[in-house]
């Protein structure tokens, strides 16, 4: 039978760059992904790097943005491991770091910026307040009805069509084993681990072990099941949007603190628009089908071409090619689920929120963490699965 | 937004119309839309009315569909929206949702059920030089002939497998243009030996194979060389074409190099529906599969004609007769065994049909002539520049794609605006070439065309 130090369930970012990092601490390590490489969240979404206050964060009360702002902690050092991932892999993750801007228009958005701005400062997160003029002299491609911005120069984008599956090429040539259309389909527990059933094409195979870590998105839920596990992760469905390719028009990634809107131009000229607008997941027999990719809401796009439009009057003009739709994945308290689920000794999670901003970081703290290195700040403990331990009771 | 109706259907062409016939005379509320300002269709392609075109279209080819036309075009009931792309396909509680553009902007048309009649297009081919200025579709250059009036070069060379190319070379003579020739890459015995597998066929009842017979014999009186055996391999040109070259060295001077190795559906709308498709096994394309009623897998939504799969207008006029009737079924308006009445004598025909076009299809095989015709160097995707040789690399590279979205992920190739209808079945081909499974083709996505925001959110 094959043992493993580590195996890890899902070949999205995250799961691929901890193989990686492990890898290179020696560590053997298998990585299993039930369909292709990098074809869920962290390949449909649209490369934001955003490190300021999530809109998302302040649309549900103060009590919600209190907590959530917490995040920030992780945000700085998110920004540390994406410039050290352009110096490692080079032009191709055509990671772009020239700044980023959220920008506003009323004199109440004004006033959210201020009080965001205010709270980033106090995490060590160096957002600008800019008035108009500022935003003008930056970005000149915005509306004029922009009355104000926090600019942050860190922020930017990155390529997710080809980040995932370079991590995973590093994580092989350090001698870790990827295998994609491989499902996990039964765990058994020993005293020195996990007995392990994966199911493939080619049949059915044991594997042992030491630790698993799974990193399986919106599908976390599912994937807690054989652990018989509550992992309270909840699917959700985005809409993305590029148009053709264009000329440089905007330099920045920009964002809306009072509209869901992102925006930036790739570095194929393509201009991709998103911002958080719903798409719908598809019904299956026992709740949500996620196999089936979520479908457009037609309302739901326009509005945030609208949105688009509104903010750099530019695009209008520009034909949309395509626009696709994603699962990402939520929890109840917006934090992401990431580290050691204390109840299954052995088992790791990383899920929920903001999974291609911060996926770097995740993996590069949990690869330190399951390999039993010591000296860490603590810095996922915030996010430890253990805050909903009162959910699996009767589980485990 | 102009209430609901009971049935839009997607494509002006002989099976949309022959399905708008049923189901208007059944008193349902019927939309038609199309890209073209007027109805036909891609075979009865017609020139703006603005032209005053007297003589369109001459000759027996044309008659019965034409009678069709001018059928439809008179239809009582039957909203027709010309110069509409349909950008999407959207399911509701009560049916569906199409949200066009036309000339005037923004449409949304809400109807319980949708039937997708939308055609099919030449198939691209890829070999080096084919991005060049002055290389075309056969299609296209008909496309210039019927709707525009208009000779789109001065020398022609045509080349490809498809017995359509002998129609559109005899349609340019007659229009005056100096065509250099017909080029079939494979062997006149060969085409000879699929007729005669099936000797009981009465070919010279079937209107295609007669129009191929009358158009080759026309080219031959006029001096036009008809080839069998030559197998075109490369366009040459700086700036643009200057000559086809074959594979036995031969080069032929051509401003214009027509290629003609078959058709692909036009299927957009059904798949980004979530359809059930299949693959046609020689042209790489992908059909909706559809059952006895021409019914998809997607409730509510049907489809017809060579969407389904290429078969020709014949067999189309038929599936959107019997799709009306299999609508008109569940409905309520017609009984089981009515149904089944009007349906017998078409199932009858069409049985019959599509045996000719097997026989079409076989004769016209492409596969042995584009086999190998592209080289490394050569773009596959041409919108966003992608060569054959990039895409290899990229399927062979450490944890690299294994299906057909995936590479498309990582290679750019059907990313353009084009989404992919140029390429992704030369991309498929690629991966299975090269020992991956290409899955079911790059997911289809909003919008079918490229559309400008402006007129999406004005």
């Amino acid at each position: 039978m094959t043992a493993v130090d580590v195996l890890i369930v899902g070949g999205g970012l995250t799961g691929c760059a901890t193989a990686w990092h492990l890898a290179e601490r020696g560590a053997s390590v298998m990585l299993v992904e039930a369909g292709e490489l990098n074809g869920g969240a962290s390949g449909q979404n649209a490369g934001s790097l955003h490190f300021q206050i999530e809109r998302r964060f302040l649309e549900n009360g103060p009590a919600l943005a209190e907590q959530a702002s917490r995040v920030l902690a992780l945000n700085r050092l998110a920004i540390q491991d994406w410039r050290a991932l352009d110096q490692q892999f080079g032009p191709a993750m055509e990671i772009v770091m020239h700044g980023g801007l959220m920008v506003a228009e009323s004199d109440a958005e004004v006033a959210l910026l201020e009080r965001k701005a205010a709270r980033e400062a106090e995490f060590g997160v160096p957002t600008q307040l800019l008035d108009g003029a500022g935003v003008a002299a930056i970005a000149p491609y915005l509306s004029p009805g922009i009355r104000a911005a926090t600019w942050l120069a860190d922020e930017g984008h990155a390529n997710p069509r080809t980040i995932t599956r370079l991590l995973a090429a590093r994580a092989i040539e350090g001698g870790a084993e990827v295998r994609s259309h491989t499902r996990l389909a039964d765990i058994g527990r020993s005293a020195i681990g996990f007995q392990v059933t994966l199911a493939s094409g080619e049949g059915r195979e044991q594997v042992r072990a030491d630790r698993v870590l799974l990193a399986t998105g919106a599908a976390t839920m599912r994937t807690g099941v054989l652990f018989n596990l509550h992992l309270p992760v909840f699917p959700a469905g985005l809409t993305m949007t590029a148009t053709e390719r264009t000329a440089p028009m905007i330099g920045h990634l920009v964002q809306h603190v009072g509209r869901r809107l992102s925006m930036k131009q790739a570095e194929s000229g393509n201009i991709l628009i998103g911002g958080g607008w719903a798409s719908r997941l598809q019904r299956g027999e026992t709740g949500f089908d996620l196999s089936r990719p979520a479908t457009i809401d037609p309302e739901a796009l326009r509005a945030n071409l609208k949105a688009a439009a509104d903010t750099v009057p530019r695009v209008a003009a520009l034909n949309i090619i395509r626009s696709w739709t994603g699962i990402v994945a939520l929890t109840a308290d917006q934090l992401p689920l990431v580290g050691a689920v204390s109840r299954v000794p052995g088992l790791y999670v990383a899920a929920g929120g903001s999974g291609f901003t911060l996926g770097p970081t995740f993996a590069r703290l949990l690869a330190a963490e399951m390999a039993g290195e010591r000296g860490g700040d603590g810095e996922l403990a915030l996010f430890s699965p253990d805050r909903f331990d009162h959910l699996n009771g009767f589980m485990g | 937004m102009s209430g609901m109706f009971d049935l839009a259907i997607v494509g002006g062409g002989p099976a949309g119309q022959a399905a708008a016939q049923i189901a208007c005379a059944a008193g349902l509320g019927v939309v038609m839309l199309d890209e073209q300002p007027r109805m036909g269709g891609q075979i009865l392609r017609q020139p703006p009315s603005t032209l005053g075109v007297r003589d369109w279209l001459p000759g027996a080819t044309y008659d019965d569909l034409k009678a069709q036309l001018h059928r439809s075009e008179a239809l009582p009931g039957l909203d027709w929206r010309g110069g509409v792309s349909v950008l999407g396909l959207f399911r509701d509680a009560d049916g569906f949702q199409l949200l066009a553009t036309g000339r005037d902007g923004r449409l949304t048309i809400a109807a319980r059920r949708v039937l997708v009649a939308a055609g099919c297009y030449d198939m691209p081919t890829a070999f080096p030089g084919w991005t060049l200025p002055g290389v075309m579709s056969a299609g296209g250059v008909q496309a210039f002939l019927k709707s525009q009036q208009v000779v789109p070069g001065k020398r022609f060379v045509l080349a490809g497998t498809h017995p359509l190319q002998l129609l559109v070379a005899d349609q340019l003579r007659k229009a005056g243009a100096d065509v250099a020739g017909v080029h079939f890459a494979q062997g006149l015995g060969a085409m000879v030996g699929q007729l005669l597998r099936d000797p009981l066929l009465p070919l010279g009842n079937l209107r295609p194979f007669r129009d191929a017979a009358a158009a080759f014999v026309n080219l031959r009186r006029a001096g036009v060389a008809v080839r069998f055996g030559q197998r075109l391999v490369r366009a040459i040109g700086s700036e643009r074409l200057e000559a086809a070259e074959f594979a036995d060295g031969t080069r032929i001077a051509c401003d214009v190099l027509a290629t003609c190795y078959g058709f692909l559906p036009q299927a957009d709308l059904p798949r980004q529906a979530g359809c059930a498709m299949q693959r046609c096994e020689r042209t790489g394309g992908l059909a909706a599969v559809i059952d006895r009623w021409q019914r998809s897998s997607v409730q509510g939504l049907s489809a017809a004609g060579e969407t389904t799969g290429v078969a020709g207008a014949e067999v189309a006029l038929r599936e959107g007769r019997l799709a009306a009737i299999g609508i008109l079924l569940a409905d309520g308006l017609l009984s089981e065994s009515e149904a089944e009445r009007r349906a017998a004598p078409i199932r009858r025909e069409l049985a019959k049909l599509q045996r000719f076009a097997d026989l079409l299809a076989r004769i016209a095989d492409p596969r042995t002539a584009i086999a190998g015709l592209a080289d490394d160097a050569t773009i596959l995707c041409r919108c966003e520049d992608v060569t054959r040789g990039a895409l290899i690399r990229a399927i062979r590279a450490t944890a690299g794609p294994e299906d057909a979205s995936a590479l498309k992920l990582v290679s750019r190739a059907g990313m353009g605006v084009c989404q992919g209808r140029s390429c992704e079945h030369a991309v498929r081909a690629l991966l299975a070439e090269q020992g991956a499974a290409p899955g079911g083709g790059f997911t289809a996505r909003f919008p079918a065309r490229p559309v400008a925001i402006a007129d999406l959110i004005d």
